[in-house]
């Protein structure tokens, strides 16, 4: 069942259009991701989500009904923000409870609900502490406690972790995503992290420019990018242009044989893109089908595998191979690029070189 | 040998040096303000319990205090004098935090809003009675509207603010120069704050009732207390201002006590110190209970 | 944020996400809106004006609402030298000015301490300072009359401008030490680490940082000292005339032009000093929230 729909959303601030025709449906239970470099749009389609800005076009919909005309607070789309925002003035209980204090809810019924939630985010027994004496971990936890214990209808979170040291983050995202499972509460989070995106989401909607790039499932970002901006913000540089007839593909350094599932169809000029650790490295003479010669220009040696950086044709591509590769620099090498990794992506390179800055 | 000697000194001297930097900082405003105003109030204590060698007084009594509590136009004027000062401190925050939520928002015309709001807040307050004066009298520019639209036939019609024994002008000398002080400082509150805790609040189901009393007040209260402890002791103390739009009987404490001290007859002079300590006594009572109250009600 | 400088509008405005300017306010707040912009309007412009209009007038009874006659007498009698109105305007300001800058001298230090340093004793000294906004001056004023009478302080410009200095200090103190809390001490560290001595670390990165706000807290001063009435009075002992001694016999009487035209006088540097600071007392939130903090 769709909880969230997002309809031809635009939002307009000035002459700056920061969202343009977003669609988008968000199942029940369904934890999606707006992933994108800062500027994007993703925290303007939040916001939009809770009605905190009304949109230039287009609609919001929960559970298929219309929220544009419902006030904020009436919408149950319940906020964590990247800066905890504890309410200063109160204590710990007071926070988690000012949601169910909002709706009148009565004060057992809300001392029972806070003693519950603090439990469920592992902060029992803090309930008279003020904001300030909690670590920012600690304070974050209280941010989503007071956020779930309301029982959001859908439950947004604006890069809820970008404050917090890496280790923090990592317990913090699997605290997340099991409390979401186990509620099983429809929620939508904002992040400029793709790794993060990658391991919290359902599915991830990766935008550019107030526009949504391509959405689904984290792995297709890897296995099957859409564009070259696309494939550059998960760290895939690696492109080749050729001439494709049907299922070959002719480049300057010979003919690439492509999977026949390829979402470009047609013929005509096409890149193709294989990740970093799918490029395979081959020994002279092999018999291996769709390999090309590269040049070695540098050789990193990580502990677990082993960076090439490689000319490949004109373009440089990065490679991660084996740690017991080892190649010299300048040295000629043949790498594999395996059929099924082989995808054809749109070039978009041209359309904003500077806002691909996955950062 | 020699050489651990003088580092060691070096490192005393720095340490001393260090020791001393704070209080030589604040030595000169902190002697000042002692000398002045703590020297000027032990003289004046002195006085209020009999000490005056001037007039040849010399014998420590309590009997000016005596003379001035269980007097009962001396409990008129310092329930006139409250009356007026809490009126006017509690209006004035009123308003202040109701002009501060309009200001704060930005729409056209905000910004000249925003200078007007200010204008009040470095006139004296002597030139701000000079205006309430010309506009409040029962020949001011008000009572004339008054007439041009019907209301009133003649001067006398139109209610006395002036001179009257509820201080009407008087409390409308210190609104008008006093709302823009604490607006100004809720103003400043509101924009550090920022709308976040607001959109906080809203999102998490909070109506704008609810989101002023249980975020937006609580935030601002610590502002809000501070200027009105300042207003309230201000006003409490004014003198000018009173004495020029008040009644002659009875008249605020402070002019009691000047015209007192101002005698001749300088045998009055223990007395109107006596009644200068009770009023900054009671002052200081009333502000410490206020911010207990305050401080209570925030919670 | 400030509005005037604009910023192209691109794509990376992440933080004009939050001003929304297509928002559009319910019906109510609207009006609520209107009618707070024009009671300011009207409770801050009706006064002044009536000033202006009725130091202008020659003859103005009522029920009119505007003088049957006009004339310039107000002016020519403040322009007078038996009007005392020059005289009060000029001791006015020698005051004003000796007592702003006695100020920054003993209050710059002090408040650079408070707003910066943490030291045992901080409250106490806190308290001791802000007495004198909190306890009503009466008494001490009347105590240190009776001192400065022994001192031959009455009567002088010198001894009007002590007792001024007793609300002025803590009100510049209190705006300073806001002022310096809100600058911190990070960047005069890193200018230390570059090689400045003090005295340029005060020059080249304290100095142009606390300016503003310095500017607001001399203003501030010079009003103070500016608007003082009972305190002038009372040190000054009628001999020591400066401008709201001069007015306020006036206030009291019936000449009511001559009383306008002296409070214009009296009051324009305020308007001026306003004209300076009012970006700083909308913008820098530091100036004002000083007075938040007692």
């Amino acid at each position: 069942m769709t909880a969230v729909a997002l309809s031809h959303l635009s939002k307009r601030f000035g002459n700056h259009l920061a969202v343009r025709d977003l669609n988008l449906e968000i199942e029940s239970g369904e934890m999606v991701a707006f992933l994108g470099p800062s500027g994007c749009g993703k925290t303007t389609t939040l916001r939009m989500i809770t009605g905190l800005i009304q949109p230039t076009s287009g609609d919001v919909l929960f559970d298929g009904e219309s929220v544009v005309g419902i006030p904020t607070e009436r919408r149950g789309a319940v906020m964590v923000f990247q800066k905890h925002l504890l309410f200063p003035t109160m204590n710990v209980a007071q926070n988690v409870g000012f949601g169910l204090k909002m709706a009148g809810v009565d004060k057992a019924e809300t001392a029972r609900r806070v003693t519950e939630m603090l439990e469920l985010v592992e902060l029992p027994d803090l309930e008279s502490r003020k904001a300030h004496e909690l670590s920012g971990g600690q304070q974050q936890r209280v941010a989503l406690a007071r956020a779930l214990v309301v029982r959001p209808q859908v439950l947004l979170l604006d890069e809820p972790l970008a404050n917090l040291d890496a280790n923090l983050r990592i317990t913090m995202r699997q605290l997340i995503r099991s409390i979401q499972h186990e509620m099983g509460i429809t929620a939508i989070f904002v992040t400029h992290d793709q790794e993060e995106a990658v391991m919290l989401a359902d599915r991830v909607a990766l935008m550019f420019d107030g526009v949504v790039q391509q959405v689904g499932e984290p792995d297709t970002f890897y296995r099957r990018p859409s564009t070259t901006r696309v494939a550059q913000f998960f760290r895939n540089s690696n492109f080749l242009h050729g001439v494709r007839s049907g299922n070959v593909v002719s480049t300057p350094v010979g003919d690439i044989e492509v999977d026949p599932v390829q979402v470009a169809d047609g013929s005509g000029d096409v890149i193709l893109s294989v990740r970093p650790e799918e490029v395979k490295p081959v020994l002279a003479g092999s018999d291996a089908a769709n390999t090309v010669p590269a040049t070695v220009e540098s050789v990193i040696y990580m502990g677990t595998h082993t960076q090439v950086v490689a000319k490949i044709g004109n373009s440089v591509w990065n490679v991660q191979t084996a740690a017991a590769f080892n190649p010299r620099e300048g040295e000629e090498v043949l790498f594999e690029l395996p059929k099924e990794h082989v995808w054809i992506v749109k070039d978009d390179s041209n359309s904003q070189p500077d806002a691909v800055k996955a950062s | 040998m020699a050489r651990t000697t003088e580092l060691t000194d070096l490192a005393e001297r720095e340490s001393l040096r260090s020791r001393l930097k704070i209080p030589l900082m604040l030595a000169p405003a902190v002697g000042i303000v002692v000398l002045l105003f703590g020297g000027g109030i032990l003289v004046g204590l002195g006085q209020s319990l009999g000490y005056f060698p001037a007039i040849g007084l010399n014998e420590f009594t309590f009997e000016y205090y005596g003379s001035v509590l269980t007097d009962s136009n001396f409990l008129r004027s310092l329930w006139l004098t409250f009356r007026i000062a809490a009126t006017a401190t509690v209006l004035s925050s009123v308003l202040a935090v109701g002009f501060a939520l309009v200001l704060r928002q930005k729409f056209a015309g905000s910004r000249l809003a925003t200078f007007l709001f200010q204008i009040p807040l470095p006139v004296p307050h002597l030139v701000a009675a000079s205006g309430i004066i010309l506009l409040v009298t029962q020949s001011g520019l008000t009572a004339r509207l008054a007439y041009a639209l019907g209301i009133i036939d003649v001067p006398g019609d139109f209610p006395a603010m002036v001179f009257d024994e509820a201080g009407i002008a008087i409390i409308l000398t210190f609104l008008w120069k006093e709302v823009p002080f604490v607006g100004l400082v809720v103003l400043a509150v509101l924009q550090s704050v920022g709308p976040q805790y607001e959109e906080q609040a809203r999102t998490l189901g909070a109506n704008g009732r609810q989101r002023f009393f249980n975020v937006l007040l609580p935030l601002i209260m610590p502002g809000i207390m501070s200027t009105s402890i300042i207003i309230f002791a201000f006003t409490f103390a004014n003198y000018e201002i009173p004495l020029l739009l008040g009644t002659r009987f009875p008249s605020t404490l402070p002019v009691v006590a000047y015209r007192l001290y101002q005698d001749p007859d300088l045998a009055l002079r223990p007395e109107a110190m006596a009644i200068s300590i009770v009023l900054a006594i009671v002052a200081l009572l009333l502000l410490i209970a206020y911010r207990r109250l305050a401080r209570y009600a925030v919670r | 944020m400030t509005v005037d400088t604009k910023e192209p509008a691109g794509p990376a405005a992440e933080s004009q996400e939050y001003v929304d300017v297509t928002e559009r306010p319910t019906v109510t707040a609207k009006w609520v809106r209107r009618l707070a912009v024009a009671s300011i309007a009207v409770a801050v412009g009706l006064p002044m004006l009536s000033l202006v209009v009725w130091s202008f007038a020659f003859r103005w009874n009522f029920p009119n609402l505007l003088p049957s006659e006009w004339g310039t007498q107000a002016w020519a009698y403040v322009a007078d030298d038996s009007s005392r109105v020059v005289e009060g305007l000029w001791n006015s300001t020698k005051v004003a000015v000796l007592v702003t800058l006695l100020a920054i001298i003993v209050g710059l230090p002090a408040s650079r301490a408070l707003g910066q340093h943490e030291f045992k004793g901080k409250s106490a000294v806190e308290w001791v300072l802000m007495m004198p906004i909190i306890v009503p001056a009466l008494v001490a004023t009347m105590g240190i009359h009776q001192i400065f009478i022994r001192l031959r302080l009455t009567e002088t410009l010198f001894g009007v401008a002590l007792v001024h200095l007793i609300p002025a200090i803590p009100y510049f103190v209190l705006v300073m030490a806001s002022v310096f809390a809100n600058y911190g001490t990070a960047l005069e560290e890193t200018a230390r680490t570059l090689g400045a001595n003090k005295f340029r670390v005060f020059r080249y990165v304290t100095f142009p940082a606390i300016s503003s706000g310095l500017l607001v807290a001399s203003m501030f001063t010079f009003l103070i000292s500016w608007g003082q009435y009972v305190t002038t009075l009372l040190i000054g002992g009628g001999t020591f005339v400066t401008l709201p001694l001069v007015l306020f016999p006036f206030l009291s009487g019936a000449n009511h032009a001559t009383a306008a035209a002296i409070s214009l006088v009296f009051v324009a540097p305020a308007i001026i000093v306003l004209v300076f600071t009012s970006r700083q007392l909308g913008r820098e939130s530091s100036v004002m929230g000083g007075f938040g903090r007692i």
